[in-house]
């Protein structure tokens, strides 16, 4: 029966990676249960280890220094979030829990801002009261132009009747 | 009792001794692995470089495991998900790396045992691409198993 199943291939293809999840997880079980299919399991990745060891390339001198340089950067980058996450342990600013999840209250920048409603009809005033201003500005602005047009007319009457 | 290793996340010092430590090891077997799948010898070390800068902290502790056997094929286990990618892109089905091993496997062994080791196909995929039924690829995947065991022993 366990000969049986050694024999059926199985073994074979979880080594090569092509075993389903189903036949993994029966063989994981009798690996466990069976010494010999763990024997024969021992036997194939041996196996696949002699082969690499015949297709072995070995890599560039310089490969292990960019893979070591890849992970002092990922270092570099974990320590400079550490802090920030410290600190956040240290004053959490939560607003509470639910089922174990902790959430952390966000404070965003906004640019707008909330004020009561009866503030429009303030609003309103002054945008209307602002408009009368502008139309007396204008209106007097006018009225003194045509003054002082009328006075320097006056004035040219006068030097001319005066000789 | 060899005392199992712990990688948490914030330990990565060991982390990165973890990954030169097979580095050290591995990495010939692996890029020889790598350059079969991919077939470009400067494509394939850069993926040796993601692979080993990608392994995270339960990864290594998966590979390292004793339960789960061989450390290096767990390795490259881990590298041929890594590859599932590269592996999709693959559309010819008879290439037939030089070597005293599968040299010795006759075409239709190098076809199955090529197919699923070096591009990630499945039993079913190859049965269907070889008009034969699973059982029968699972059998000519032991046998090429039987000759490179012949050849190791």
């Amino acid at each position: 029966m366990i000969q049986q199943y050694i024999n059926s291939g199985i073994l074979e293809a979880y080594v090569t990676g092509s075993a389903s999840e189903k036949e993994v997880e029966e063989l994981m079980r009798m690996k466990t249960e069976y010494p010999e299919v763990s024997r024969a399991l021992q036997e194939l990745e041996a196996d696949m280890e002699h082969l690499a060891r015949h297709m072995a390339v070995e890599p560039p001198a310089r490969t292990w220094d960019k893979i070591s340089d890849s992970i002092d950067e990922i270092m570099l980058r974990n320590k400079h979030v550490q802090p920030f996450i410290e600190k956040e342990e240290a004053n959490p600013r939560s607003t509470g829990r639910d089922n174990g999840q902790q959430y952390i209250e966000v404070e965003a920048e906004s640019s707008f801002m909330r004020i009561h409603k009866a503030w429009k009809w303030v609003f309103a005033a002054v945008f209307i009261l602002g408009k009368v201003f502008l139309a007396c500005a204008i209106y007097f602005y006018l009225e003194n132009r045509q003054a002082q047009q009328q006075l320097q007319e006056i004035k040219t009457e006068l030097r001319k009747i005066k000789p | 009792m060899k005392e199992q290793l712990t990688y948490t996340e914030t330990s990565l010092p060991s982390i990165k001794q973890a990954k030169q430590s097979l580095y050290t090891s591995y990495s010939g077997m692996l890029l020889g692995y790598i350059v079969e799948v991919v077939k470009d010898r400067t494509v394939a070390e850069k993926y040796l470089i993601d692979i080993f800068t990608g392994l995270q902290a339960n990864d290594i502790q998966d590979i390292f495991n004793p339960d789960n056997g061989s450390v290096y094929c767990r390795l490259q286990s881990y590298a041929r998900k890594q590859l599932c990618q590269v592996h999709n892109t693959i559309t010819d089905r008879a290439v037939q790396p030089a070597n005293r091993v599968t040299g010795l496997m006759n075409e239709e062994q190098q076809l199955v045992f090529c197919g699923l080791h070096y591009h990630g196909k499945s039993i079913a995929q190859l049965a269907n691409e070889l008009s034969k039924d699973e059982y029968t690829i699972r059998q000519i995947l032991k046998q090429s198993f039987n000759i490179i065991r012949s050849n190791r022993k």
